[in-house]
């Protein structure tokens, strides 16, 4: 079944007089519960991509349907409707908010989601219980990232959009994240989507969309997807 | 090219720019016009009274001076010049409720005048040199006929000239009178040599009726008169009339009463111009604006400069990347503190011009012929002067503020490049006391949020706070001014004033007949004189007023049942005796000297008085006139007597007052609005950089799926809660900087503290408002955060 569907999306940015395509004429889909990895150099339009799956912007042309939902029109409101109920980010540099603890940062999300998950045990299971009242800044590059996937999770979301999430990691902790990431996402059914330039993290992958000066180059489907021991970082 | 990013660079802060910019020029121009305010009346009243050769002493004698007597004391040692001198209030014939006060300077070296238009003063002349705003009010052009009426007699005569005088350049009929009335009351001079004339006429009125009453035949009467009316009879006559000699001296008090003591061998109540209401008044407004500008302009420049402190620091933080690839690319360190150091020069320069020009604005708005002072003060030059420490205090400012961003600079420079280069970190959040206690976890997550924020940027909010609080004090300053002088008028018309007529009576005016006159009229009367109490000169008040037409207050203005059993002090003397202790005094021109007990203070309207009933003064022995009577009647009601020197009319007399409170109005409104400006600016910039500052996080929010209006509603609501406690704090502030206010002004009036619910919810209303226009300008913004270009970079 799929959740995600982009139909002839195209997104031009303009600055001046200068016109930038950063995504050409995409068209793809997306089947629920699959761990899908967007992958490119840089510049080329993979977090275009994301930021429109996720409702942080619009297309200029085309329409992008998620959950059987035409996002491509919507009101500001409504866009922030959709972000609270059906997408959970993950970003490279964590997002916390600084001035609220651990805790504080996740139970958040129920202000805002109807059907959201127990921030704590959340917490738990990303194994952060110890500093659950511990601010930001006082926590690892990688605890910070464990924190933002207990946040993206707590709301219960259909999709888990994740930008370069290993990106400001080292490699050790990075793959420790990436594994508590999928294994999350499978133990609640959640279709995961990362974008990365990291060609380690694509072996992972149900399906590798690769991108490259706003197109799609291929769209491949891997039958025995590796497990991150298995990966050589 | 760095100069060409200077420029760019303060664009991209325009908001911060303009703000300080505005800040400094309200800051100096407040500052720098209240300043000027009050030496411009010192610097203009002094230089009109040097000009008109206003007199320094007032000898007073109820019997008169003669020529002697005068070159007596033109001989003391350190009288530069004297003048016999008169000066009489007297009705314009067949005008009602228009009176002119009579003045005659003898040799014409002391107290003179200004001619603006018409014949030059002339010593032996025949017309009136007639003062020109009451001309102007009248209609009255030169070569017109003019007749004032004395004692039943008319002087009459063509207007030569008109005229300014330092005497009169505050032009009241009496100490009860608060500001000049042109249409009713104005003055003129005449020339001894038409006195004299005058004098003839009238002595040969009444002898001629007392002759007649004799019996004389009329064939005779021409030969009888002039047989009387003899050079020294005439000299007799002037010389009781110049109850006055005005001088220039400068010598202290005490010595001078000393000279004269020996020179005339009796004690002459003498006043110096301290005493004399036209320089008191003078002296009175740039004292009050002396207060008024050292305490509410400086606020502002103290805000003003806190807010470029924190505003400096925090651009210096964000451009801490810019700076550290200055570095990186070679940059000497010298090179990059002058750049960010010009910004904090800039905004000095553009704030001090643009806050002199704002400064002469707010001077010549009070100090101009148009100006608030305009009706009060009669004078002929009107300039704008500046006080000297002014110019030290401008370009303190500018190095202060060069300084403090020479410093938020300096700061970012310190270490290698690579350090420079590293963005800068906020502190590290501690937890505050409250999140140990239960009522933490229960809060919602916005609350906390706020709550953290505060505590985390500590200066940025504390001078949020003071901003409020300052708007706040501002405003309840002003309108409590206007309050209190509003309700003392009140009172003054109400509870002190009771009467509809105030009837004033000639010098020397017989007792008996005075009283009589009274109780004809069904009036109270009073008797006004003054008095020597431990070397001060004060009035003496004693009171009839068993109608209460004219009451006395007590502090809590609470009408007085006047005791027989002894005197009331009025505030600004309680220092002098408590309740129960004895004063001693003695009147002018007497040996004698009175004890009597305190038994109360009251609160008196203008002049400074020890008040006692009429029965006490009996008691005691004071010999005393009445000097005036309060009566129902109406003005025409009242049958003529050469007793009466002129009547005023209560209304008339509250209408000056009126123009009064307009002056105080102008002030008002100019605090409030600038209290305004100060709260939106100093708000909008702190708003607007805790936004900024707050951008990632405001942007995280709103992809995590929070909508606009929750996002709008935090921002505005941290606002709003330093508000309340900034209207909390700022209110009992604004009270206390009033009393202070009001304490600092005591030795001119003896207000009482009012303040309306009217102020207090203006005030709250007015600053709540502030806070939430300027709210709602920030949290619009928020609309058009770039979600993904906001969570861009590293925190």
């Amino acid at each position: 079944m799929s959740i995600v569907k982009f139909d002839n999306v195209t997104r031009v940015y303009k600055t001046g007089e200068h016109e930038l395509k950063a995504l050409d004429n995409v068209s793809f889909t997306l089947d629920e519960g699959k761990f899908v990895v967007i992958l490119g150099p840089s510049g080329a339009g993979k977090s275009t991509l994301l930021n429109m799956l996720g409702g942080l912007d619009s297309p200029t042309s085309g329409t992008i349907t998620v959950n059987d939902k035409d996002i491509s029109r919507l009101s500001d409101n409504e866009l922030s409707d959709f972000r609270a109920s059906t997408v959970g980010f993950v970003f490279q540099f964590y997002n916390l908010i600084p001035t609220l603890t651990v805790y504080e940062n996740v139970e958040l999300v129920s202000e805002i989601s109807k059907n959201h998950l127990d921030a704590k045990q959340m917490i738990e299971e990303v194994g952060l219980s110890d500093h659950m009242h511990n601010f930001p800044s006082e926590l690892s590059g990688g605890e910070q990232q464990r924190v933002s996937i207990a946040r993206a999770l707590c709301k219960n979301p259909r999709i888990l959009l994740c930008d370069e999430p290993t990106g400001a990691l080292d490699s050790e902790t990075g793959v420790m994240v990436l594994k508590l990431l999928l294994k999350m996402a499978k133990s609640y059914g959640k279709t995961i989507v990362i974008v990365t330039h990291n060609q380690s993290i694509a072996k992972m992958a149900d399906v590798i969309i690769r991108v490259k000066n706003g197109k799609i180059r291929s769209i491949e489907e891997q039958k025995a997807p590796m497990s991150a021991d298995e990966v050589e970082w | 090219m760095l100069t060409r990013k200077l420029f760019r660079t303060a664009w991209s802060y325009k908001a911060q720019f303009i703000s300080m910019i505005i800040m400094i020029t309200l800051g100096i121009g407040i500052f720098l016009g209240f300043n000027m305010e009050w030496y411009t009346i010192e610097y203009d009243t002094s230089r009109f009274f040097a000009d008109t050769n206003y007199a320094d002493y007032r000898l007073y004698s109820q019997d008169g001076f003669t020529d002697e007597e005068l070159d007596k004391i033109s001989g003391i040692d350190g009288v530069n010049a004297a003048t016999r001198f008169l000066s009489v209030n007297l009705d314009l014939k067949g005008k009602t409720n228009k009176s002119l006060a009579l003045d005659v300077s003898e040799n014409y070296t002391v107290s003179t005048v200004v001619v603006t238009e018409g014949a030059k003063y002339d010593k032996n002349g025949d017309g009136f040199w007639l003062s020109d705003k009451f001309a102007a009010a009248n209609n009255y052009k030169t070569g017109d006929e003019l007749t004032l009426e004395y004692q039943g007699l008319d002087i009459s005569g063509k207007i030569a000239g008109l005229i300014k005088s330092g005497e009169h350049m505050i032009c009241v009929a009496d100490k009860n009178q608060l500001m000049p009335d042109y249409n009713s009351f104005g003055y003129a001079y005449i020339s001894p040599v038409k006195l004299r004339s005058v004098l003839r006429e009238k002595m040969t009125e009444t002898m001629t009726e007392e002759l007649r009453k004799a019996g004389v035949p009329e064939n005779m009467m021409q030969e009888k008169l002039d047989e009387l009316l003899t050079d020294k009879a005439m000299t007799e006559a002037e010389n009781k009339v110049y109850a006055q000699i005005n001088l220039l001296s400068d010598l202290d008090k005490e010595t001078l009463e000393e000279a004269v003591k020996n020179k005339l061998g009796r004690t002459i109540m003498v006043t110096s111009k301290t005493d004399h209401v036209v320089y008191k008044e003078a002296k009175g407004e740039s004292d009050e604006g002396k207060t008024m500008g050292s305490v509410l302009p400086v606020l502002f420049l103290a805000i003003a400069i806190l807010t470029m402190v924190t505003t400096m620091h925090r651009i210096a933080t964000k451009e801490k990347i810019q700076i550290g690839t200055l570095k990186a690319l070679g940059f000497k360190n010298r090179r990059i503190l002058r750049h960010y150091t010009s910004y904090g020069l800039f905004i000095g320069l553009a704030g001090t011009a643009l806050g002199m020009g704002l400064g002469y604005l707010v001077c010549k708005s009070v100090m101009s012929e148009n100006g608030m002072m305009g009706t009060y003060f009669d004078m002929p030059d009107w300039t704008a002067a500046t006080p000297f420490f002014c110019y030290p205090v401008m370009l303190g400012t500018i190095i202060l503020l060069t300084l403090i961003s020479f410093l938020s600079v300096h700061r970012q420079l310190r270490g290698t490049a690579a350090e420079a280069l590293r963005p800068y970190t906020p502190k590290k959040m501690r937890k505050t006391l409250l999140e140990h206690t239960k009522l933490w976890d229960k809060m919602r997550f916005g609350t906390k949020w706020n709550l953290r924020d505060l505590s985390r940027h500590k200066s940025r909010s504390f001078m949020t706070l003071f901003g409020i609080v300052g708007c706040m004090v501002l405003m309840v300053g002003g309108l409590g001014m206007r309050d209190t002088m509003a309700g003392f008028l009140d009172l003054l018309d109400k509870d002190i004033s009771n009467y509809a007529v105030k009837v004033n009576l000639v010098d020397n005016a017989d007792s008996k007949k005075a009283k009589s006159l009274a109780s004809e009229l069904d009036g109270d009367w009073e008797s006004l004189s003054g008095i020597s109490l431990e070397g001060d000169t004060v009035s003496l008040d004693i009171v009839h007023n068993p109608k209460d037409m004219y009451n006395v207050i007590d502090e809590g203005n609470h009408r007085i049942a006047l005791s027989d059993e002894g005197v009331y002090l009025c505030l600004r003397l309680k220092n002098k005796a408590r309740i129960g202790e004895n004063i001693t005094f003695s009147p002018y021109g007497s040996k004698e000297t009175y004890t009597a007990k305190v038994v109360g203070y009251n609160r008196s309207v203008m002049t400074e008085s020890v008040t006692m009933t009429d029965t006490l003064a009996d008691k005691l022995g004071i010999e005393y006139t009445p000097t005036a009577i309060y009566t129902d009647r109406k003005t025409g009601d009242i049958p003529s007597s050469d007793l009466i020197a002129g009547k005023q009319d209560k209304v008339q007399l509250m209408k000056t007052f009126n123009s009064f409170v307009s002056i105080m109005d102008g002030m008002v409104i100019i605090l409030v609005i600038a209290a305004a400006v100060l709260g939106i600016v100093v708000l909008y910039n702190l708003g607007i950089m805790s936004y900024v500052e707050r951008s990632r996080e405001l942007a995280t929010l709103k992809v995590l799926g929070f909508r606009n209006k929750q996002i709008g509603r935090l921002l505005i609501s941290q606002n709003l809660w330093l508000t309340v406690i900034g209207v909390i704090i700022g209110l009992p502030a604004g009270v206390g900087v009033l009393e202070w206010l009001l304490l600092a002004l005591a030795g001119e009036y003896e207000l009482k503290l009012m303040l309306g619910p009217l102020t207090y919810c203006v005030s709250v209303l007015l600053t709540f408002g502030v806070s939430l226009l300027v709210g709602l300008m920030v949290a619009k913004k928020n609309r058009k955060i770039d979600m993904v270009e906001a969570l861009k970079g590293t925190e």
